[in-house]
């Protein structure tokens, strides 16, 4: 009897809980308060523009102007191998003619094809469709560090933070020591020996050669600050009286991380992954200067700018002659757009989800 | 100011142990690889036999238990030796090698990023420290805004982008002598030399690293100066009567200045990582490109002796580096030497680099 009135109330209780949760819980709160931040909108709108540009925005261009990303063009350089600037309609052949000295000659009067950008170097090929594949490639990256970083962090920060002693002083010395480092060479070091071995893994082209090692290493190296930020909250939280409650219903460890520690640490994670998704896009572009970032068959913004820069080994001194500005601007601007967007909707995310903080 | 000395001592002793453990680190690192040393020992010889394979491991002190190479190197690291280099081996009559000192190759790399870095730091606080604060005490407006725009153009710019775009610039116009670095102290045998040269040869490199640091510590200042101007003791000073810019100058900047000093202490590794770039934009043969170099070669191609020996310079900058932020921080922050343990936080763009 007794028995079957607490298993009533505690279906009620459900029914009370599942019913706020529809009606208003603190993620539709905090929902409802981004859609009031107007500037954050704008930035959820942008990158959800870039997104889809990735995703769809190659395939699209390429089907109008009718070729692709990776179609050489031998006449979209000049004789000097200068790519061709924004808005340049370039002969189709792939055949290129000389004269009996090697000199280049002027193609035959035949179809031309638009090259809206320009041309990406060299080899000629399209930059515009280059930036909006290198968009895919750079935001699975970044996407995919701060994934590896969080199945890192996750276990190793609640393990230090919730259950402290031993496990806290090594964790906590542990990663205070190593992020004072410089883990861009540990990074190179890391990449330049186990990248070639993790290159093949594709997924059957879900993800193009080399992005998912890539992503891998570049989430080991950074998952030292979600682990801190992990530790530092649930250290604070572990005392809460809505913990100890738990702990007094006779909640287990699990239950109480899953159901009451969790949502409070995935808005410091949302914030947090919002900056990484961004600083990650920046650290490729650092390995594709040293060279050793995501092969250039799949572009990334990165290497973008390294097919026009040059790596730090060879890098391509700047020459009034052959200077290509819009090479350097496309690919910038789009990391600026991206990095800007996503710090803005972090900003915006943070204000939603804790409205009493300041600032 | 014997619990400031103790504290010292428990942070020095943290350093050793940091940087016994960041060695034995990359020891056990390198053992996992495999390597072929006695390809330097016998340069030409075009396939390698077990019996001179062997004979190069005992030249070079490699059939030695590991734990004795080990304690070896820190004693001898201890007393600034930094080993030999194995490429540049030369075999004399198969019973002795002759090798060059790492020393030799990496100090003067060292004095060289040490130039840029520490002239860089100087010109970023100069500009960071006005700009932050002003940017800070007026949250919101477009003077804010503006600032913090142009510091994120900062940060997304790659200073590789930057640095070879200063120099094409400036190299065009002739206003700085842009190619090498030369030295503050001019050795014997070196072109140039001095004050005037060698800052001039910097300028660009110290811009460059300013341009992207400018950015982080801007928004750094920004945010603790805006945090800090809703304190209670500011809100009383002004009470008393004190001006805006006294509040800024004597209640403001002091509190924002310890956790410049830390952010400082944590991203002086991220310095290191920011000067491979700038080096090589501007052509320059320092630290950073050193550590590239030793660090990218094919497995059979690795240079154990020189990679122990950056990632001990290395080690050894950051753990001095922060001993120095230490002890600021103790002599500013009274209450820093009864605390174990000084917050410790790093600027989100410091994953960057």
């Amino acid at each position: 009897m007794a028995a079957a009135i607490v298993s009533n109330l505690d279906d009620q209780f459900r029914d009370r809980m599942a019913l706020s949760r529809t009606a208003g819980g603190p993620w539709r709160a905090a929902w409802t308060r981004l859609r009031q931040d107007r500037w954050s909108l704008v930035a959820l709108a942008v990158l959800a523009a870039i997104v889809l540009a990735g995703l769809f925005g190659g395939a699209i261009v390429g089907r109008v102007v009718g070729h692709n990303g990776s179609d050489p063009f031998p006449y979209a350089t000049n004789a000097d191998l200068r790519p061709a600037g924004p808005w340049t309609h370039v002969p189709t052949t792939r055949a290129v003619l000389v004269d009996d000295y090697g000199r280049l000659l002027p193609p035959k009067q035949g179809q031309t094809t638009l090259f809206v950008l320009g041309a990406d170097g060299p080899l000629g090929r399209d930059e515009l469709i280059r930036l909006l594949d290198g968009a895919r490639t750079s935001l699975e990256i970044g996407l995919g560090g701060v994934i590896f970083a969080l199945l890192v962090a996750l276990p190793i920060g609640t393990l230090a933070g919730y259950f402290g002693g031993v496990a806290d002083a090594v964790v906590s010395r542990f990663t205070e020591t190593v992020m004072a480092f410089p883990l861009l060479l540990f990074l190179i070091f890391a990449t330049a020996r186990v990248s070639p071995s993790l290159r093949g893994i594709a997924f059957g082209w879900v993800v193009p050669k080399g992005v998912f090692g890539e992503a891998l290493l570049i989430g080991a190296f950074t998952s030292f600050y979600p682990t801190r930020l992990i530790r530092a909250h649930l250290r604070t939280l572990r005392n809460a009286e809505f913990v100890e409650a738990s702990h007094m219903i006779g909640a287990s460890n699990h239950r109480i991380m899953r159901r009451h520690l969790l949502p409070h640490v995935a808005s410091t994670l949302l914030v947090w992954g919002a900056i990484a998704v961004g600083t990650n896009i920046l650290l490729d572009v650092g390995l594709s200067f040293i060279g050793v970032g995501v092969p250039p068959a799949a572009p990334t913004w990165g290497s973008l700018l390294s097919t026009t820069w040059g790596t730090i080994n060879a890098p391509h001194p700047y020459n009034g002659h052959y200077f290509t500005p819009w090479q350097t601007i496309f690919p910038t601007l789009a990391i600026l757009i991206t990095v800007i967007s996503l710090n803005q909707l972090s900003e915006g995310v943070r204000r939603a989800l804790e409205p009493w903080a300041q600032g | 100011m014997r619990r400031l000395l103790a504290y010292m001592g428990r942070r020095l002793a943290a350093g050793f142990l940091t940087l016994f453990g960041a060695i034995a680190l990359t020891f056990l690192v390198y053992w996992a690889i495999p390597t072929k040393p006695a390809t330097y020992v016998y340069p030409d010889a075009s396939s390698i036999t077990p019996a001179q394979a062997a004979h190069a491991n005992h030249l070079l002190g490699l059939d030695r238990p590991k734990v004795v190479q080990y304690v070896d190197y820190l004693s001898h690291l201890l007393r600034g030796d930094l080993g030999h280099q194995w490429s540049g081996t030369r075999l004399i009559e198969n019973t002795q090698l002759s090798q060059r000192p790492v020393g030799d190759v990496l100090y003067p790399d060292l004095r060289i990023t040490l130039s840029i870095i520490l002239g860089g730091a100087v010109l970023v606080l100069l500009l960071a420290v006005p700009f932050g604060t002003f940017a800070g005490s007026r949250v919101g407006s477009w003077s804010d805004r503006t600032i913090s725009l142009v510091a994120l153009i900062g940060i997304c710019t790659h200073p590789m982008v930057v640095g070879l775009i200063l120099e094409g610039t400036f190299g065009h116009l002739r206003t700085f002598r842009i190619a090498g670095y030369c030295p503050l102290v001019p050795d014997r045998g070196s072109l140039c030399g001095g004050l005037a040269d060698w800052s001039t040869h910097l300028i660009l490199p110290w811009i460059t690293f300013a341009l992207l640091f400018l950015a982080l510590y801007t928004r750094m200042i920004r945010l603790s100066v805006a945090e800090t101007l809703h304190e209670d003791y500011v809100r009383t000073a002004r009470a008393k009567g004190a001006g805006e810019s006294r509040v800024l100058a004597f209640h403001v900047l002091p509190s924002a200045s310890l956790r410049v000093l830390t952010m400082i202490g944590m991203e002086i590794g991220t310095a290191i990582g920011v000067a491979i770039y700038i080096e090589a934009a501007f052509g320059i043969r320092g630290l950073g490109r050193l550590s590239v170099v030793a660090m990218t070669g094919t497995n059979d191609a690795l240079d154990l002796p020189l990679i122990l020996a950056v990632v001990s310079i290395v080690t050894v900058i950051v753990v001095v580096g922060n001993l120095l932020v230490d002890l600021l921080y103790a002599v500013l922050d009274p209450r820093a030497g009864r605390e174990t343990v000084r917050p410790r936080t790093k600027s989100l763009a410091g994953g960057v680099f």
